[in-house]
């Protein structure tokens, strides 16, 4: 059935009410994603696949290198630990949203509540964003103690770059939730596949020279590739080998605001749309059996 | 309910006594009826067709690059791509035979495999052969299409051995998923981590993107256990024949090593499911969703 607009006299949702659906959103997110699970083996699945993602860049390292030219380890160290937030955020959106519609069918009931769906979004995915950040810190950990890698943190860098950087991926995360409603077939599998993708054109293991030319201009608009290039300069106190190796810190915060700016902007002018379509067409309470 | 072929009614004993032709068949049917759905739906569902080669050749694109920007020798860009088409198998076995029964339950699916007349072997044995023919059209578009884009060149000095290993690495694979399917099911609710807990940990055991004797004394270990990995070290000995490389093993041990692995995983399989079973007819739980 389709879901059009608010009946007359019920009031817009506040601040407080989208700060409760936060909350509530958040448990809810944790209760499923840890799908009620024995904390220690949610514990240990939280530690074990980050690691074993990383090990397999520092074996593929040492194997052509010996261990030698630790820059470019460090490199992938920090880009590894740093795709998990990407993979979290995305993932984290698109499948509660299709969760929420598909297998529970709550989304629905979610829309016609005075609640935010925004904030119910943002809470939902939340619990899959705290476990990428544990990732992340513990992908640093082992990188630290165990690989040499070298920390040199400088928070005037690190700060904005993680903050600009989190709501970059919140912005495709919340384009790829909207887009995943209109879909009938597949959708679980998009995230993976745009994660994919801009796994490859952003520079998350690579330097992005080594790229064909082609894919060059496509690198350089992801707001991803200035994000993980402003956090490698943030955490390691270098940037990457390459072209991007040669910008000065204040450039690429500079491109990394401006491409965060349009990607935000594009993604709440797109999910808003993609919204109204999905109550247009019914699309909210739609299931495919995919 | 009426015997079959004769048109009148038999007791319900009589009912339940098969010829052994009639279970042979019976079975047969099933399998080819659970393997039908995997088979036609590549033909069915474009679009699974575009993720299945999309997905794993997005990701052996990433590692190759990896290789290229360390200017590694070219034979590791070739291990990369077979590495990529055999975790395609992996993930089959994983997601599409481990975790099946799961899903069957959730389903509803389940309760009905149980009661129908045939055995849940050829359930699983249905499941094996339509994901090993849906999986290796996935596998050979990521190994055409890697060695097109990166230039890989193969050194195949004995194709038939090269295609005898494969299958034999097939077997003791999909047995494993075979087995994992029943104990998945033991394991409720964990199965969802326990099948993401089976990708990257193994592709790193497994040495899907590189030999797997970079990972030191662990290979023996791995060797001997994963059928993943003995499989790709096997076959890579076999496609890069001139490579520097070694394996971990001789391909002869290898061989050796699969048949054995085939045997104790589909026996490990076969008294699981008989476990299974007897605890799904005992409590009558292992069937209801949500557990």
């Amino acid at each position: 059935m389709a879901v059009t607009s608010l009946a007359p006299g019920i009031p817009r949702s506040t601040l407080g009410d989208a700060w409760r659906t936060f909350r509530t959103a958040v448990r809810l997110g944790w209760a499923i994603q840890s799908n009620w699970s024995d904390p220690f083996l949610f514990a240990v699945y939280t530690i074990i696949k980050p690691l074993a993602a990383a090990m397999i860049l520092v074996v593929m390292f040492w194997v052509v290198t010996g261990g030698r030219g630790t820059a470019f380890l460090q490199f992938l160290i920090v880009g590894s630990a740093l795709w998990n937030v990407v993979l979290g955020v995305v993932a984290g959106m698109v499948q509660s949203i299709l969760e929420d519609r598909e297998r529970y069918r709550m989304m629905k009931y979610v829309v016609v509540t005075p609640s935010s769906l925004f904030a119910f979004l943002l809470g939902r995915s939340a619990a899959r964003v705290l476990v990428a950040l544990i990732a992340v810190a513990l992908t640093l950990v082992v990188g630290v103690v165990f690989l040499g890698v070298r920390l040199q943190p400088d928070l005037v860098l690190f700060i904005p770059a993680t903050i600009l950087g989190l709501l970059a991926v919140n912005a495709i995360g919340l384009f790829m939730a909207g887009w995943c409603l209109q879909l009938r077939q597949e959708a679980w599998s998009y995230p993976e596949a745009i994660a994919g993708a801009l796994y490859l054109v952003s520079g998350a293991i690579f330097p992005i020279d080594v790229l064909p030319s082609i894919l060059h201009p496509i690198a350089f608009a992801m707001p991803t590739t200035w994000w993980l290039e402003a956090s490698r300069r943030g955490l390691l106190g270098h940037g990457s080998p390459g072209v991007l190796g040669d910008l000065g810190d204040g450039q690429v915060l500079v491109y990394l605001a401006i491409t965060t700016a349009i990607a935000v902007l594009l993604a709440l002018a797109a999910f808003g749309w993609f919204m109204r379509r999905a109550r247009r067409a019914g699309l909210l309470d739609m299931t495919t059996g995919s | 309910m009426t015997a079959a072929g004769t048109g009148t009614t038999a007791s319900a004993r009589q009912a339940a006594e098969w010829s052994t032709e009639r279970v042979i068949r019976s079975n047969l049917r099933a399998v080819m009826g659970r393997a039908y759905p995997r088979v036609i739906g590549l033909t069915r569902e474009p679009s699974w067709l575009f993720f299945e080669i999309f997905l794993p050749f997005l990701a052996v694109s990433a590692f190759v690059f990896v290789y290229r920007a360390l200017e590694a020798p070219e034979e590791y860009i070739g291990f990369v791509v077979i590495g990529g088409a055999m975790a395609a198998f992996w993930l089959n076995v994983v997601w599409m035979m481990a975790a099946q029964f799961y899903w069957e339950k959730d389903q509803g699916n389940l309760e009905l495999y149980f009661t129908a007349p045939m055995h849940l072997m050829s359930v699983l044995a249905g499941m094996a052969i339509g994901g090993l023919v849906m999986t290796s059209s996935r596998a050979l578009a990521v190994i055409a299409i890697g060695s097109i884009l990166y230039g890989v060149s193969f050194d195949i000095q004995q194709p038939w051995l090269l295609a005898g290993v494969f299958l034999l690495t097939m077997i003791p694979l999909y047995g494993l998923g075979m087995l994992f399917a029943s104990l998945f099911l033991l394991w409720g609710r964990e199965a969802f981590h326990l099948a993401q807990l089976l990708q990257e940990p193994i592709y790193f055991l497994g040495g899907v993107n590189f030999p797997i004797g970079a990972i030191g004394p662990l290979a023996g270990l791995v060797v001997a256990t994963l059928p993943l990995a003995v499989g790709l070290d096997a076959m890579r000995q076999l496609v890069f024949a001139g490579s520097d490389v070694a394996g971990v093993l001789p391909v002869a041990a290898e061989i050796a090593i699969l048949a054995v692995m085939a045997v104790v995983f589909l026996v490990g399989a076969r008294l699981a499911l008989g476990y299974l079973e007897t605890l799904a007819r005992r409590e009558g739980r292992l069937t209801l969703r949500w557990q």
